[in-house]
């Protein structure tokens, strides 16, 4: 093969290497954030996180809630605050209410501060990204069931875990379920 | 010379076609650059709306929304209209006779990586008589702003995709110019600073052009397929396209500057009538200045909330490009040093651009501490630094290299006065541009605000007054740029007493094709 179209083959393929790549980008984003904890991405849950015998620590576990832009829910936790042992599993749960009358989709994002301690707070439960399809003026109940690690260091005597509720009607992709 | 012309008419379309079907390599420069001195007028004069109305507080001339547009269609002109075009048509009618090459490598697809960029170009131009406007969340192009415009969104990553191929394939064709058409005895440690400089730049655009690529791609599918690459609402993360973007957005800046350095590399020594100082440690330090391109991207981002150890790692890598670019300017001044100096019209803009580009260069340092860094951000101090080493910096050093080969190109000499004054005039009025933007970028002035708290007005104006200056300025080139052609006063061979190189050797203007029997490089 001629140099110069052999030379021209091998910088396309790179080219075509390096669009993938910006993709490849993506899951690379994700799989750091996940080790690292940051952007408050939680821990994923393993057999290891419930203990027999939890130690005598506690820590306060603080709930908070946002609704984005001009959504019309009504949404916040069922109890703002617990105090809890780690090792142990514990639920709550956040209400969710449909103001207006039409039916709608919506999605919540959790997030963890201080971030840091993200990968210690582990959710056996959450309805955290499934979509949830509420009737109007229909109020939910929304679950979470959660761990945290009895490996949280010591310093940390306080977590804040805080969902954002979106309303995601209109997006395209989402279909409503007649 | 008749041999010249005839053959030159026996060869080729004449008329219009003659510019559509070329794939002379010196055609396609001449191309590139006319499409470029274009672009710079677009551009510039959307400049000048965001300067006219900046010249007083409050809201006078445009909406906020149309304000908005003018930064970004102002931004994404002057680097893929009006820079890119130029440097690619520089290595266009450069490269190929400073190696001794026929050519370019891959003429046919020179051409077609040409003829993309004004059907791109008037696409990403033809959004702003959009339902609309055009795109206004800045060239950066963030989510979840951008994805909340109308429907100019499309066309202006369709654009950018077209854009991007063009660089690409010109990158690619400069590379398998480079690497297989050398004349025999040209090494790759001899070949001259600006096609090795080149050669680094057309690298790095192959690596990163495809990454803004997928990244607008990302964006299009959010906005019109259902994708949550950067819509929190489906698990996605907006700050996840910051990242992307910088990374294709740090070299990229190296790209628009890398080949201006090769500019100011080949005229320092020609009019210091010495050999570049410290060729190897030059090529060395164009080669480190962009591997370390690629792991400094998010000094652009410091204040989305990294962890410390981030920001101290782009802190460092950051300062640690100083180096290399340290060499580079010591090198410049160690050529210079006991050499006989003339200061013709491309050594003034070269001198010019090596003060001021390094001044870019230090409150770019500056920007790279991280804790004053969240003072500096997204402040008219990032304004005044990137223009200060893209204007008196890349473009400074196409003025320079255009006055520098011009009248090796057209056989013509330009007007030495004339250009005294143009360099005069621009490099003043520059400074009167951008040097105020330090002091109100300190003082809090936020960038891409037509509006501003009134403490800041009377360096606004001194910043709008320099920016009409330096436009009128411009118009005063395309007067020189004519009147050079005009004239019948020819250029000798070799222009410049002190220039070195393959290209000196070629009558002025050099025949339409050039170097068909190799030369012999010692």
């Amino acid at each position: 093969m001629n140099k110069k179209i052999k030379t021209y083959y091998l910088l396309t393929a790179f080219t075509v290497f390096m669009f993938g790549f910006s993709y490849m980008l993506v899951p690379i984003y994700e799989v750091f954030c996940e080790i690292t904890g940051l952007n408050g991405k939680t821990g994923s849950i393993n057999s290891a996180s419930v203990i027999e015998k939890p130690v005598e620590r506690f820590v306060r576990v603080q709930f908070t809630s946002n609704v984005i832009n001009s959504a019309p829910f009504k949404f916040s936790p069922g109890k703002k605050e617990m105090v809890v042992q780690p090792g142990k599993i514990y639920t709550t749960f956040y209400t969710l209410t449909n103001k207006s009358n039409e039916t709608l989709l919506a999605t919540a994002n959790p997030s963890i501060t201080p971030g840091k301690y993200a990968e210690y707070f582990k959710k056996i439960e959450c309805f955290c990204f499934t979509h949830q399809q509420i009737n109007g003026n229909e109020t939910k109940e929304l679950a979470v069931q959660f761990i945290v690690d009895e490996k949280l260091p010591t310093e940390a005597t306080s977590l804040v875990l805080a969902y954002t509720m979106f309303d995601i009607t209109k997006q395209l992709g989402y279909k409503l379920e007649k | 010379m008749n041999t010249d012309a005839d053959h030159l008419h026996e060869d080729h379309k004449t008329g219009i076609m003659r510019w559509i079907t070329t794939t002379n390599h010196k055609d396609i420069g001449t191309l590139y650059l006319f499409l470029s001195l274009t672009m710079f007028f677009v551009g510039g004069a959307m400049a000048l709306i965001i300067r006219a109305e900046l010249f007083q507080p409050g809201l006078q001339l445009v909406n906020p929304d149309f304000f908005n547009q003018m930064t970004t269609m102002h931004a994404l002109i002057m680097i893929f209209g009006a820079l890119m075009p130029a440097l690619v048509g520089l290595a266009n009618w450069q490269v190929p006779l400073m190696i001794g090459a026929p050519d370019m490598a891959l003429p046919r697809l020179n051409n077609w990586s040409f003829w993309i960029l004004p059907f791109a170009l008037s696409m990403l131009a033809s959004t702003l008589f959009f339902e609309g406007g055009a795109p206004a969340a800045g060239w950066t192009l963030y989510p979840p702003l951008v994805l909340q415009g109308g429907d100019a969104l499309p066309y202006a990553i369709f654009s950018v995709h077209l854009l991007g191929l063009s660089s690409i394939l010109g990158a690619i064709n400069i590379i398998a110019t480079i690497l297989n058409m050398r004349a025999p005895g040209m090494t790759l440690m001899k070949m001259p600073m600006f096609v090795w400089t080149w050669l680094i730049t057309a690298f790095l655009l192959i690596a990163v052009m495809p990454v803004l690529a997928g990244a607008v791609t990302m964006l299009l599918t959010d906005r019109f397929f259902g994708t949550s690459f950067f819509t929190a609402s489906g698990g996605g993360d907006p700050v996840m396209f910051q990242h992307i973007f910088w990374f294709f957005g740090h070299p990229e800046v190296y790209i628009l500057i890398l080949p201006a350095f090769g500019v100011i590399s080949t005229i320092i020594p020609a009019f210091s009538r010495k050999k570049l100082f410290g060729y190897d440690s030059m090529v060395y330090a164009t080669a480190s200045i962009a591997l370390l391109s690629f792991i400094v991207w998010a000094h652009h981002m410091f204040t989305v909330g990294m962890p410390l150890a981030g920001e101290i790692f782009f802190m460092m890598t950051t300062m640690l490009i100083a180096v290399p670019t340290g060499v580079k300017v010591f090198n410049w001044i160690a050529t210079m040093w006991q050499g006989s100096m003339t200061f013709e019209t491309p050594m003034l803009f070269s001198l010019a651009f090596i003060v001021l580009f390094t001044i870019g260069g230090f409150s770019g340092l500056m920007m790279a501490i991280t804790p004053v860094d969240f003072q500096y951000h997204d402040t008219y101090f990032i304004v005044a630094h990137f223009h200060y080493v893209l204007v008196p910096g890349a473009i400074f050093a196409v003025i320079a290299a255009v006055y520098f080969w011009l009248p090796k190109w057209t056989g013509k000499m330009y007007d030495e006065t004339l250009g005294k004054i143009h360099f005069w005039l621009t490099t003043i009025f520059v400074n009167i541009t951008f040097f105020p933007q330090h002091f109100v970028g300190l003082a809090g002035m936020p960038r891409r605000i037509p509006d501003y708290a009134v403490q800041f007005t009377d360096f606004n104006a001194i910043s709008t007054i320099g920016s009409f200056g330096f436009g009128i300025a411009q118009i005063l080139f395309l007067y020189i740029l004519y009147k050079t052609l005009q004239q019948d006063v020819t250029a000798d061979n070799k222009v410049w007493e002190g220039a070195e190189g393959l290209e000196w050797t070629l009558p002025s203007p050099p025949p339409y094709h050039s170097f068909e029997e190799p030369p012999k490089v010692e």
